[in-house]
Order: structure tokens, then sequence, then C-alpha cells
């Protein structure tokens, strides 16, 4: 059995690199109707001196590797899983050239990589192989290769020799538009055949209509990493288990932590998480509603669900995490806050609402709260789509903005938020059934998207901007205007996927070498990957224009906002107009389309392929800030839901 | 037009099965859903029709194929599996059915096929190409245009008849061809099924190739398809709607072909997403990867494919061994290993 096991494990590995139809050729007596080649190899043919491949000789493998032979193991087996690794030479088969031939092939020689007839002593050191080496001369970028490998530069070798010898399976690039790591990865009879990635691609692949690097694009790897909404709600539904309650009542530990009108005067939000410790558009508008309740002198209860939930709870245990004017009292079932706000607040109490995020609430609970609390009426904000699918982006499969289509569309069908695209429309129509819910949309853009796409009934629907842009009373003396230099195009904020950071990234990469542009990322958080300049810029409530005074400073000519999902607002545009820079941005962002179209400056381009053809043709260069002379705003945020409640005591 | 539609399979692929009936019963609940099974349930694993989303199930050894365990030892899987096609298409034409649908177990419907009943209305017989447009690069005309070639013109994971006329006749000769010739012997000129197709556009009238390329997508021809998702909600093959894909080769080597021919077209990927999920919900622990009943002796022993080869190019042997999946003493295997030992 251990035997059977080993030819097994054997015809495994090698299976992918056995060359059938060379096989076959090379052994016609063996060729019958049923010949398995890749098995008579394994059991067989490898004893008997017979090639798997051209470019593997089973007889020199054994011949300059003595080891090998003497350990009596399968030579291409060995090679693959050890030799490769170790370097070890190979030579290819007697019979290749003659099968080449016979296959028409004229172009393509194999080239042995020692040519000289005796065995290579592996002390000596490599040499490099001159037909290589003049193959990829013409195309060697030996500048990209000098900066991209410091050190190498610093060890003072040649460069192609280098990438010939060593670099390639170090996985070192020569040039910025050949993936050695990807081009194996795509091509397993490359990868197999151990010969240098580039030197085949420049020999073969490419007249074969391979690809010098993986061309699958972002989208795939985020598709390749995905996982059902069932699997997200089963390890959601674990998380949630481990929370450990609080030990004390609710209304123990309102009272404990203080409260500015005695629960008498109160505002409560909900959201799909602690505003205070995540980072985001949501948490920061929570954070201005908080600091405006505060000013009011009113009291503000946040509750979020403890731990992170992907869709609308419909019974499932979870508990919420309550937070008392910016302190959190601990988590809590949703039947023990609504007991403590009964009992906490006497008759006659006022109070206001207002919904966020429902994400990891349940309506029912929802409903029990604000009950218990005597509220009716209420603000809905449109931050995201929520309301509309557990997708809340609407981007389906993480990759594409969907534009809500009808739950039974062949995309909500292919779609990991499709199943749970229909329950979450339910719930939100009953909750704004029994409720009186004012929406509220950052952008008109939003409210008329969400208006063609819900039907609920709603007491009114508003527009309130998250900020305004305030032209500057003095506008400062033009900066200095850089005459001459490259288009200086920035990336603002997160490096994230739904903001089109890797399409942002992917152009840094395509005009390394363009000196009409260079490319920025203003953030927090830096990829180090990518062939950008970082510049440090962190957004707090302390220091809300850090980002607009940072854009302004480094004299950003062009924001390039590619959110690949329907932005309700975009604090990062208005920032980027605020500082005098115009935005470059796709249909699908929305609002910052809608706000380029309303006057920009900027452009609204097609597709990534129209932005990549406007880069290469110039035709965005128009938009540097020479040429503009933008004018500079300030930003004035909005005091969220508490601007709401200050109007309806004014009317 | 009452509709019959079958596919194939053993219980090693019921999950894709379960993934196909459940989208074609999503797009047709009026069809009649047949399960046709080359394969008996592993221990432990009882089929409810009544839990399933087809109708009925037939078992191939209900077919009336004469000497059936000799007939079936002939064949490996794929051979056999395609092989049942012909009599149960046969037999079908006399159900009561105006037409019969064949997709292969591993094809799901993203649409619907309504009009395949339209086109029966005007033709008998309805084939998909592996290609509807060349290609003309080396490495997709070797992975593509030539494989082809080699293994048929025509993709037998569909085909769609009237039960009459054209399509009857058809049924009985593709039938008489399968029971002794569906063979996946490519030196020899047979592929399965499949290659045997290539001669019906010039044996039968009222043939209909089916050109819209939302039918029958697969990796063999994503060099020349394009997928698009619009904001209606529709999958779009080269602005034509989707209607059904050909999963083909779920696992590493479909994975690679599907990369190197979509490359960044993500809808694709998005598909396959799809699917693995569905495989997912739909496979069940209580079937054992890779199980056959019939790639076994009865002691449990494997077939090797030498023996079926063998038994399949002697007729003295045939008759010698009626069930040669008998062990013992007496059996085909034994025998076997004394002539060759």
């Amino acid at each position: 059995m251990a035997a059977r096991a080993e030819v097994e494990e054997a015809y495994e590995i090698v299976s992918v690199a056995v060359d059938q139809a060379f096989y076959r050729a090379a052994n016609p007596e063996l060729d019958r109707p049923g010949f398995d080649p890749i098995r008579h190899y394994v059991e067989q043919g490898w004893r008997e001196g017979r090639d798997p491949a051209p470019w593997f000789s089973v007889g020199d493998y054994l011949k300059l590797h003595p080891d090998v032979a003497d350990a009596g193991v399968e030579p291409l087996g060995h090679y693959l899983r050890r030799g490769v690794e170790e370097g070890r030479a190979i030579r290819p088969s007697r019979r290749a050239e003659s099968y080449r031939r016979a296959q028409g092939a004229t172009a393509w020689r194999y080239q042995p990589r020692k040519p000289d007839a005796a065995a290579p002593d592996r002390d000596e050191g490599p040499q490099v192989d001159e037909a290589e080496r003049a193959a990829i001369a013409g195309e060697f970028d030996s500048g990209f290769y000098r900066e991209a490998n410091p050190d190498v530069v610093d060890a003072g070798a040649d460069l192609v020799e280098h990438f010939l010898l060593h670099g390639w399976r170090e996985g070192r690039d020569p040039t910025p538009r050949f993936s050695v790591r990807e081009y194996l990865a795509e091509n397993p009879d490359v990868a197999a055949a151990g010969i240098n990635p580039f030197v085949h691609y420049v020999q073969a692949g490419r007249r074969e209509g391979r690809s010098p690097r993986s061309m699958l694009g972002f989208r795939y790897k985020i598709i390749a990493g995905l996982t059902s909404l069932e699997a997200r709600v089963a390890d959601a539904a674990r998380r949630a288990a481990a929370v450990e309650p609080a030990a004390e009542t609710f209304a123990a530990a309102a009272a404990a932590a203080g409260s500015r009108s005695a629960l008498t005067d109160l505002h409560i939000t909900f959201s799909h998480d602690d505003f205070s410790a995540h980072v985001g558009g949501v948490q920061l508008c929570l954070q201005y509603e908080a600091a405006e309740f505060a000013k009011l002198g009113r009291d503000h209860l946040h509750l979020c669900p403890a731990t992170p939930w992907p869709t609308l709870r419909r019974g499932e245990p979870a508990t919420l995490t309550a937070i008392l004017n910016g302190r959190r009292l601990g988590a809590f079932p949703a039947e023990a806050v609504a007991e403590g706000l009964a009992a906490l607040r006497g008759t006659g109490a006022r109070g206001s609402f207002a919904i966020h995020n429902l994400l990891g609430h349940d309506v029912d609970e929802v409903l029990a709260i604000l009950r218990s609390a005597g509220l009716n009426a209420g603000v809905f904000w449109l931050h995201d789509f929520t309301s509309l699918c557990a997708g809340y982006q609407l981007l389906r499969n993480d990759v594409q903005d969907c534009g809500a289509p009808p739950a039974d569309s062949a995309a909500c069908n292919v779609c990991l938020y499709g199943p749970g695209r229909a329950p979450q429309i339910a719930e939100h129509a009953r909750l704004f059934r029994e409720l009186a819910l004012t929406v509220v949309s950052p952008s008109q853009v939003t409210l008329d998207f969400w208006r063609r796409r819900a039907s609920y009934p709603t007491a009114a629907e508003v527009v309130q901007p998250h900020v305004r842009l305030v032209p500057r009373a003095a506008q400062p003396p033009p900066p200095a205007p850089r005459e001459t230099g490259p288009l200086r195009l920035a990336f603002l904020g997160m490096p994230a996927a739904h903001k089109g950071w890797p399409i942002f990234a992917e152009l840094a990469s395509e005009f390394a070498g363009d000196s009409r542009y260079r490319f920025l990322h203003l953030g927090s958080a830096r990829d180090l990957r990518a062939r950008v300049e970082f510049h440090p810029v962190s957004v707090s409530l302390a220091d809300p224009a850090a980002m607009r005074r940072a854009v302004e400073e480094l004299q950003v000519d062009v924001a390039v906002i590619w959110s690949i999902f329907r932005e309700t607002f975009c604090l990062a545009a208005y920032e980027a107009l605020a500082a005098g820079a115009a935005i470059v941005t796709s249909p699908d962002s929305a609002n910052v389309a809608a706000v380029v179209e309303a006057g920009g400056p900027g452009r609204v381009l097609a597709d990534e392929a129209a932005l990549a053809r406007a880069l290469e043709s110039g035709e965005l260069l128009d938009l540097a800030r020479r040429v503009r002379q933008p004018r500079l705003y300030d930003l004035e945020f909005s005091g969220m839901s508490a601007d709401l409640a200050k109007t309806d005591a004014a009317a | 037009m009452k509709v019959l539609c079958f596919t194939s399979f053993t219980f090693s692929y019921l999950n894709r099965a379960r993934v196909l009936f459940s989208t074609l019963r999503r797009f047709h609940p009026d069809w009649e859903l047949v399960a046709l099974i080359t394969d008996a349930p592993p221990p432990g694993f009882f089929l409810d029709v009544e839990d399933e989303p087809f109708d009925r199930v037939v078992y191939a050894g209900e077919l009336g194929v004469p000497n059936f365990r000799s007939w079936l030892f002939k064949h490996d899987i794929v051979e056999v599996c395609t092989a049942v096609k012909g009599p149960f298409l046969l037999q079908a034409c006399q159900s009561g059915a105006d037409a019969v649908v064949y997709l292969d177990p591993d094809t799901a419907l993203f649409g619907s096929l309504a009009p395949l009943e339209e086109w029966l209305e005007r033709d008998d017989i309805l084939l998909t190409p592996h290609l509807l447009d060349p290609n003309d690069e080396p490495l997709a005309i070797e992975d593509n245009d030539v494989a082809t070639l080699r293994t048929g013109i025509f993709n037998l994971g569909f085909v769609a008849i009237r039960t009459t006329g054209e399509g009857a006749r058809f049924a009985k000769w593709w039938n008489d061809r399968l029971l002794t010739h569906c063979y996946d012997d490519i030196p020899r000129g047979l592929f399965v099924d499949q290659r045997w197709c290539d001669h019906v556009p010039a044996l039968f009238d009222k043939v209909k190739v089916v050109r819209d390329p939302g039918y029958n997508v697969a990796s063999w021809n994503l060099s020349r398809r394009k997928l698009a998702v619009d904001k209606d909600g529709r999958i779009l093959v080269n602005g034509h709607p989707l209607r059904f894909w050909h999963f083909t080769k779920l696992g590493e080597v479909g994975d690679a072909m599907t990369r190197r021919y979509a490359g960044d077209n993500f809808p694709v990927y998005e598909l396959w997403s799809w699917y693995k999920r569905e495989i997912a919900r739909t496979t069940d622990a209580a079937i054992p990867e890779r199980w056959w009943a019939y790639g076994l002796y009865a002691d449990g022993r494997p077939i090797e494919r030498s023996h079926r080869l063998f038994y399949r190019n002697r007729p003295d042997v045939q008759a010698q061994f009626p069930d040669p999946y008998a062990a013992g003493p007496e059996g085909y295997r034994a025998w076997l290993m004394e002539q060759f030992a």
C-alpha cells in the first residue's frame, strides 16, 4: 500500500509537467488507446530512461546529480520538489529538437542552460547563458531594476546578469510591466520547466498570446475571498454569544454615569457600531451629532450591536452596547434597555431619536426601546443603503455598483447579499410603518435614487449636507503658482478597494515614468507596495481641516476620487474642492459625480479605461491649478440630527 | 409545449444536479425534470425525490439496455453517463412530451430558456457549438479551436429536440450509435456522445445551430465572450442575456482556464463564486467524494481502466462473463489476473 501511495503522490506532482503529446510521440510503440503517459512514466518509464517532456532529460539529470541517482527516486518529481530550489541543472531531452521541428516550431529553440558538455561543478558558481542575455537585452529595464532593488546595486552586480542568475528566482521583476511571480503562477508549464519566465515570455510566450503579468485585476482577489452571507451571520452569532453582558442593570449603569437631564430630555441614536471607537464617515457624523447635543444640554444615548452583524437581526439573540453622553455603560439585552428607559423616564419626558444605520439591530427591539421611551417620530439617515440591501454599499459581491435592481434579478441571484435582500426590505418596511420617520439624505442625488428604489411610507424627506463650502472671507494671496512641473494627482484617505485605491495605485504604476504626472497619497494609513508619494494626514474632531490644509499645502491639482460604490456624500470631495483641487471621478460615485457635474471643477470619466486614456492623452493637464486659478473655501460642518431638532423646535 | 428536461449523472455529482434543477425550477416550473442516474446510492444515503428539486429519477438499469451489466462495464464513468443519454432520449420521445432538453449536470440557468421553445416550433434539433467566433491567438487556438477539432464541434452539454420528425429520427440514430460507440477514443475519431454530433447538420434536416452567445458559456469560449452586469440586474454576454453557463471542471484546472480567458472580466468570477457557494450548500456529507458504485468490483476492489478496455475489445470474454463485476474465483477479475500472472 505504501509503495502504491508513493506512486500516487509522484503521479500528482509530475502530472502537470509531463508533456503527454511528447511522451506519446517519443514512444510510439507504447501509444495504444487508453495509454496513460503520466502513469507509464511514473510507474516504469523513467527507469527505462524515457523523458517526460522535451525540456527534461531523465538520463542527464541522473548523470549530473549522482546523489539523486543513488537515492533511486524518480528524477522529474525530485527536480520539481527540490531540484528547482536547489538550482540543479537540467538538460533537454535528446528528442526535443526533432519533436519541436515536427510540431512546426522554428522561432524557439530549447537552450541548454549549461552549454558545456561536461557535468558542471555547482561550486564553480553559475554562469549567464549568453543567448538568454541577448534575448532580453533590449527589453530589460535597468533603471527600473536599479530603483526597485537597491540591495543589488549596493552589491555592485551587473543588473542583467543578476536577474538572469538570481533575480527571477527571488521574484524580482525585469520591467514594471512583467511580473515574475504572476507569470509563473498563470503558466504552470513554464514554472514546471524551471526556465527563466522573462526569457520564456520574450522568446515564446508573447507570440503565444500569454500575458506578461496577471491581468485579473483587484476585483478578482476580492471575489476569490468572498464568504457567504450565511457564514458571515453564523460567525457574527458566535461573536455575539461570547459577549459578557453588564453585571448591573441599565438604570443603575445610567445613573452611575451621570446625566444632563436625568434622561428627561433624551436623544437616542442607533447605528452599527461604537462611533467613538471606530473611524469612518458615519462615525464622524455621530461625533458631530453627539457634540451638538452636549452643547444643547440634552442627554444622548447611543445604541449599537455589541459585536458587528452583517444584516438586520430577526430574533437572533445579541446584546447592545449602550453609550450615554460619550461613556460606555456596557452591553445589555434590548429588553433591559427598554425596561431601564421606562423606569428612568417619567411622564412629560421629552425626546428625539435618529437611526443612522440598522445593521445588527432587530426591528422589534428598536420599536420596544422607542416605545418605552415614549418616542414615535424621528429621523432616518441615508448614510448608506442598509434600507435596500444587506450589502449596504450596493456593491454586488463587493466589486461593482449594482444600482439595487429588482430582488429577483439575475444580478441579485449571483450576489452574496442576494439571500439577505428580501428580509432586509421587509424589516425596514415594518419599521417605516410603525414609526413616523423623516428621511434625511446628505445629498439630493442619494434621496432621488432612494425614492426610485424604496417604497416605504415616510413622514417627510429632506436633504441636509454634512458640510457646506463657505467662500473664504479673505482669499489668501494666490499661492506661488507652479508654472512648470508635473500635474499632481492625489488620492485622499484610506487606501481601500471600495474607495478606488487599487485603481489609483495601478495608474501610478502605469505612469510611473511619465514626467507629466506626480502621484500622491494623503491619508493616515500607507500602502507600502504602491509607487506613490505618501503624506500622512489625520482628520479628527480636533483637527477637522487637516485634509483641506494638506491638499492646499501640497498644491494638489487633481483629487482622483474613484469610489466604486455610490457615495451618499463623500467628505473627501468637499475637502478637495475647498482646497482648490479639481476632482476626477466615475459615474458610479454618485454624489462625487453630482458635485463635479454641478460645476466641479473636474471630470466624470466613463470608466477605468477612460481614466487611463485621459492620462495618456494629457487631457487632464488643463485641470492644473495654474490654469484654473481656483477659489478656496472653508468647510462648515452641520450639527447633524441636532440641526433638525432645532428646526422642529423653531417651527 | 410540453417539455421534459433531464440530466445524467452519478451520486458524486448530485450536488451539481441539485443546483441545475433548482435553477430550472426557478425559470421553468412547468417543465418535467428528470434525473438520470447511472449509479447506486452509497451506504447510509437515501435519495428522497420529495426533497429534491426534480420530479423523478430514472436509474440507468431501468432503460432496458440489453446485457446491461456487461454493457456498463465496457465504459468508464464519463463514457457511460454520456452513453445513457441515447436510450433515455429515445424513450422520452414516447413519453408524451413535445420536446426534450438535455443539460449537463454542471450547467446552471441564469435566465429563461423560453426562446428554445420558439425555435422548436420551426426546427427539430438544437445544438450549441463550442465556439461561435474563431480565435487568433496561438494559445487560444490550441486550447479551444484545436481542442474542439478533437472532441467535437458541438458541446453536448446541451441538446434539445422535438420528439417527432427529425428530432425522433436523431434520437433513434444517436441511441443506436451510443449503445456501441460511446467511447473516449480520440485517436479512433471517437469522443463519447459528442463527436458523433459533428454529423448532425449533414445527416438531418431542421437542425438549428444556436448562435446566441448567451447559451452554453464556458471556459472554452470565454476568449470571445465578455460578460457585463447592468444596473437593471441583467447579466449580458456580448450584449445578449445570459441563459446558461457550463461550469466545466470545478477545481484548479477549470479555474486556470477561466482565468486565462476571462482575464479582468470580473463578472465571470462572480458567477463561479456563486456556483461554488451553491455547490457547498447542496453537497451531501453522506456521499463520499468520487463515489461511483460501478467503479468497483463486487468485492470493493477498484476497476482499472485497462480491465474495462480488455473486456470491451473481447466479445468472447463478454460472453464468458456476462456480469464482469462479480467477485470471487469464478469472476472476470480473477480470470484476468490469472491470464496475465
